[in-house]
């Protein structure tokens, strides 16, 4: 049949030619019809719809690659142990951003602080479908209400954006000495740590927590406290705990402080020796007496100790762990494993009690966070 | 079977009907006859080289080396945006694994590994020469995927040959190109300027904002000269001194997820090459020595920070081949490189020096066979790296048909880039070299018929290799603030690699012919932790399936082109549970000649993304839809009378 065909094209020469031609055209159109929906990313399987409510169960933020736009809300229900992923791209038919980094829920909306688009957007906790976008912040970080009409917003850069929750806009900002991190309200105070220029090698950036008066949105103090304050928790007998990291580049050794606010001043100081991991995700459990947070594996502290314990409660056996979060009623402990980083992550709980894995769930890529509802931030609360 | 693989599978049974199967896009097509270029050159038995010539290149004129290789080759091209950085996977592997060649000196970056496609224009080099695998390790260690090398060639026939084009391109983008040649039997010039300047304002449709817009920050001023001298004294004694400087300037545009009117991130880049090289080709024996100079320059600039980075590469080979013995040829050689890097990033200046020694023994017993080993031992800053052998093989049965046989088997090594060592606080001196174990088996067969008019080529190598120590920056620790490269994974990469190329003359007519069909299965062997789903899946951003096709027909003086490239889903996680789904685009472009005496003018137009697609080949970088360029070109040739 080859043969054949080679020799009819030869014998007739040039009109035989423009059809060999339009065959071939004819040939590669076919192949190449264009598709109809947009080449975009998509999932394998599919996300699995959307639940009907989000209030019996708990959120983890993916946080996704920095500058692939793929973070993520994963919905956990405590009714059923069910899982659903892409939980806003499911209810708004778009993606949620970069770099998704913590959530919190007041009033049954969910306000989800996406550091890389510098957006915090606001959703309607029954559907998840976005109620607004808030723009116009400087890389930020975790947000905190003062009260219903309010909250603050932590930023990598120059300052705190003041948001009135009732418009949804950013109504001031507080200057700070750029990068703001955690946030803890206390009284009419809201305590903020700041961790300095962050183009800056740790030996100039100037570390500290400071003391903001929610009443006038104006910085009255600050307390000095080791490089890096990255988590802030306060305890039963309401005393502050602040890990400092001690610096990305190793400047100094990690530290856990406590601090007394209201004589705002440093009572304790435990130092982290010799080469380790560097600790992180400081949490405390819901009756306040014992601290948790990662170092490698996942340690446990109680607020009476003498010493940072030697060795982890749960070790990470091949994990590594990189979320860390304390249920805030029953108190097990909730951690990530975000594995390679460019796969789906894991979360794990596990009893508080003996350390024992409960129960384990896929995430989406890098899970970073969780978010528990609005009981949490209701408790220690003045 | 869905439809895209429908369509996939009629198309590659067509192909089959019409002609054959196989690969090369080397030959070109001259007046009344067809100009029959080798596949592969003598030296080379049993490694599979390719060659691109300005044939294929001098349409594209305005465009850079991304376009040319996703267009025309097997390698597969990362694209972050039009005109965007641009990275090669070639044969399953990462971007590290390319080395990308100018006059067989290496050109990638001595700290990050790997070249921006986006950053070479295709107006400063004549071809292209394409070294698949272990073909590479006659040139250096390292190229797993294989070698992109950028040659630029005397024609000692050549008087005058001075082209002028201008290019008008959508979104405001412009080109022109200047090429000039002159010269006679013993010297020859080589004059080329080239500037891009563009706006590159595409529109596109953002689903995170849910909007059509245009793209910001998306700019390039982009502009280069080059000079080659050749220089032939009594015909054994050939010269070239070459010296190429190129100026990058690149907005980097957003992601769509965030998009800011105010969003500040450019990359400056600056490079002066330079090349002196020089052959002596004696009876029995030649000998060839080349030293570069490459001076790179680049500085980053985003909100937020700023970093500079220079370095300076010495590179010098020296080869020499004894021809002397009957069936017996002997190839040893030396290779020096010094590097030489003042990084932000890096704690002080890093240095760098390579020498390695090379040995090729080609044994041809009789004419249908050769066999062909080669030996290559570095030394890197004192160290010793692992041996490298390979053994390749050819065979020619029959003395009628134009059909042979080859295969080769080797094992390489690649050192850590200099960011992978030093990068200040991330980077890990005690990285380990990655080993790569490859082989490959090939069939090539070729038909010209009696009185030249039809020419058919078919080509089909499958290979299968194995990278161990595969260098990976992961996380060190938990907190994730600090990455480091590590010796973690293993990749197995495994494909087959099918062509065809036809071209047939019919009076005042032409067409060719020129598909290839890239299968690539390239999967992570080992898993990195607890809990990894990586184990079997498919790397990241490397399609399994892939297709060219390019059909070419001229007329007279008209000329038409349409190229359709076709890629199948590409994995955007280690777990193979997000991709970016497949999709193919069409390219055309047709002109026409004016012809007096000595001078051509042509009017060509380009349709790119003739079927407006909206896709992305990254998951959020936007390409832009339909787009269109007119090039008016401009050449006045003058040759000598033999």
């Amino acid at each position: 049949m080859q043969q054949h065909h080679r020799r009819y094209i030869f014998r007739n020469g040039f009109s035989n030619l423009i059809h060999f031609s339009l065959y071939l055209i004819v040939a590669l159109l076919l192949f190449s019809c264009a598709k109809d929906h947009p080449i975009r990313e998509e999932t394998d399987p599919p996300p699995n719809g959307n639940s009907s409510s989000y209030s019996d169960g708990f959120f983890i933020i993916n946080e996704g690659n920095f500058n692939w736009g793929n973070s993520s809300v994963t919905f956990i229900s405590e009714l059923d142990g069910s899982v659903q992923q892409e939980v806003f791209q499911q209810a708004n038919n778009s993606r949620l951003g970069d770099v998704a980094q913590s959530m919190k829920i007041l009033n049954d909306r969910g306000y989800i602080v996406v550091n890389n688009s510098s957006t915090v957007e606001v959703v309607d906790l029954k559907t998840f479908i976005s109620i607004k976008s808030i723009e116009g912040f400087n890389s930020p970080r975790y947000i905190e209400f003062i009260d219903s009409n309010k909250a603050y917003v932590t930023n990598l850069y120059g300052d705190i954006s003041v948001v009135d929750l009732n418009s949804l806009t950013i109504t001031k900002t507080i200057k700070t000495p750029e990068w703001t991190e955690g946030m803890l309200k206390y009284q009419h105070y809201m305590l903020v740590t700041c961790i300095g220029s962050f183009n800056e090698p740790s030996s100039k950036r100037k570390a500290k927590l400071l003391i903001i008066d929610s009443r006038e949105d104006r910085i009255i103090d600050s307390i000095q406290t080791g490089k890096e304050p990255l988590g802030i928790v306060i305890d039963k007998k309401l005393k502050l705990w602040v890990l400092c990291s001690g610096g990305w580049d190793g400047f100094e050794p990690p530290a856990l402080f406590r601090i007394n606010p209201d004589l705002r001043e440093i009572e304790k100081a435990f130092t982290f020796t010799g080469a380790t991991e560097t600790p992180s995700r400081l949490s405390i459990n819901p009756t306040g007496d014992t601290l948790y947070f990662l170092k490698n594996g996942i340690y446990q502290m109680s607020v009476s100790d003498t010493g940072i314990p030697a060795s982890p409660f749960i070790p990470a056996s091949g994990k590594l762990f990189y979320g860390l979060a304390i249920h805030p009623v029953d108190g097990t402990i909730f951690a990530t494993d975000a594995i390679d980083y460019v796969q789906n992550g894991v979360a794990f709980q596990f009893s508080s009690s003996v350390g024992t894995q409960l129960d384990t769930w896929t995430t989406g890529r890098i899970p970073g966070s969780f978010c528990f509802g609005d009981i949490q931030h209701s408790k220690n609360l003045d | 079977m869905k439809p895209k693989e429908t369509l996939l599978s009629l198309l590659t049974g067509l192909i089959m009907i019409l002609s054959a199967s196989g690969q090369e896009v080397s030959d070109t097509l001259r007046l009344k006859e067809i100009e029959v270029k080798a596949n592969f050159p003598v030296d080379h038995m049993g490694f599979k080289r390719v060659r691109l010539d300005s044939t294929i290149l001098m349409p594209h004129i305005d465009a850079n080396l991304s376009t040319i290789l996703s267009q025309y080759s097997t390698i597969f091209i990362k694209s972050y945006g039009n005109n965007n950085l641009a990275t090669p996977s070639f044969r399953g592997t990462t971007a590290h694994h390319t080395q990308v060649e100018w006059n067989g000196i290496n050109i990638n970056s001595p700290m990050l590994g790997q070249t921006d496609l986006s950053q070479v224009p295709v107006s400063q080099f004549d071809g292209i020469e394409i070294l698949y695998g272990a073909a590479s390790i006659a040139r250096s260690s390292g190229a797993f995927g294989g070698i992109v090398n950028l040659t630029t060639k005397p024609d000692w026939n050549n008087r005058l040959n001075v082209t002028l084009a201008q290019t008008f391109a959508s979104f405001n983008n412009y080109s022109t190109n200047l090429n000039a040649v002159v010269g006679n039997t013993n010297i020859q010039s080589h004059t080329k300027v080239n500037f891009n300047k563009g706006k590159n304002d595409f529109r596109f449709y953002n689903d995170y904002t849910r909007s059509v817009m245009n793209q910001i920050n998306s700019s390039y001023l982009k502009y280069g000269f080059s000079e080659d001298l050749f220089a032939k004294i009594n015909k054994r004694h050939l010269i070239s001194a070459k010296i190429w400087y190129s100026h990058n300037d690149t907005d980097i545009p957003p992601v769509t997820t965030n998009i800011n009117p105010d969003h500040k991130e450019k990359q400056r880049d600056r490079s002066l090459r330079s090349l002196i090289e020089y052959k002596y080709v004696a009876r029995k024996f030649n000998i060839s020595m080349r030293s570069a100079l490459v001076d790179q320059y680049m500085n980053y600039v985003n909100d937020s920070l700023e970093a500079n980075h220079q370095y300076y590469s010495f590179i010098n080979r020296f080869r020499f081949q004894y021809t002397g013995f009957s069936k017996v040829t002997v190839k040893p050689g030396l290779d020096l490189t010094y590097d030489w890097v003042n990084s932000d990033a890096y704690d002080g200046q890093k240095r760098r020096y390579i020498l390695g020694g090379f040995a090729e023994i080609i044994y041809v017993p009789n004419p249908k066979l050769t066999f062909s080993f080669l030996a290559r031992e570095d030394l890197i800053d004192g160290q010793f790296m692992p041996f490298i052998p390979a053994i390749g093989v050819k065979y020619k049965p029959f003395r009628k048909t134009n059909i042979s046989f080859s295969g080769n088997i080797a094992r390489n090594y690649r050192y850590p880039t200099l960011n992978d060592l030093y990068w200040d606080l991330f980077g890990n001196p005690d990285l380990l070299p990655e080993i790569s174990y490859i082989a490959e088996a090939g069939i090539a067969w070729n038909l010209l018929n009696a009185n030249r008019t039809l020419f058919i080529e078919a080509e089909i190598t499958g290979y299968y290799s194995f990278i161990e120590d595969m260098i990976m920056w992961l996380p060190s620790s938990g907190s994730g603030a600090i990455w480091k490269p590590m010796n973690i994974t293993e990749v197995l990469a495994r494909g087959i690699e099918t062509g065809i190329n036809g071209s047939l003359l019919v009076r005042d007519a032409t067409i060719q012919l020129n598909a290839t069909y890239n299968f690539c299965k390239s999967t992570y062997e080992k898993t990195k932790s607890a809990g990894d789903a990586s184990l079997g899946k498919q790397l990241i951003y490397i399609p399994v399936h892939s297709v060219n096709a390019t059909l070419r027909a001229s007329l007279k003086d008209f000329y038409f082109s349409y190229t359709v490239n076709y890629v199948s889903k590409r994995y955007t996680g280690t777990d193979n549970q997000s991709f970016m789904p497949g999709y193919n685009v069409s390219n055309i472009f047709f002109g026409k000649n004016f012809q007096l005496i000595n001078f051509v003018l042509s009017l060509q137009l380009e349709i790119n993304n003739l079927f407006d697609l909206d896709y992305q080949s990254i998951a959020n970088r936007p390409m832009p839809g339909r787009n269109f360029a007119i090039t008016i070109r401009g050449t006045i040739t003058s040759k000598s009378d033999q």
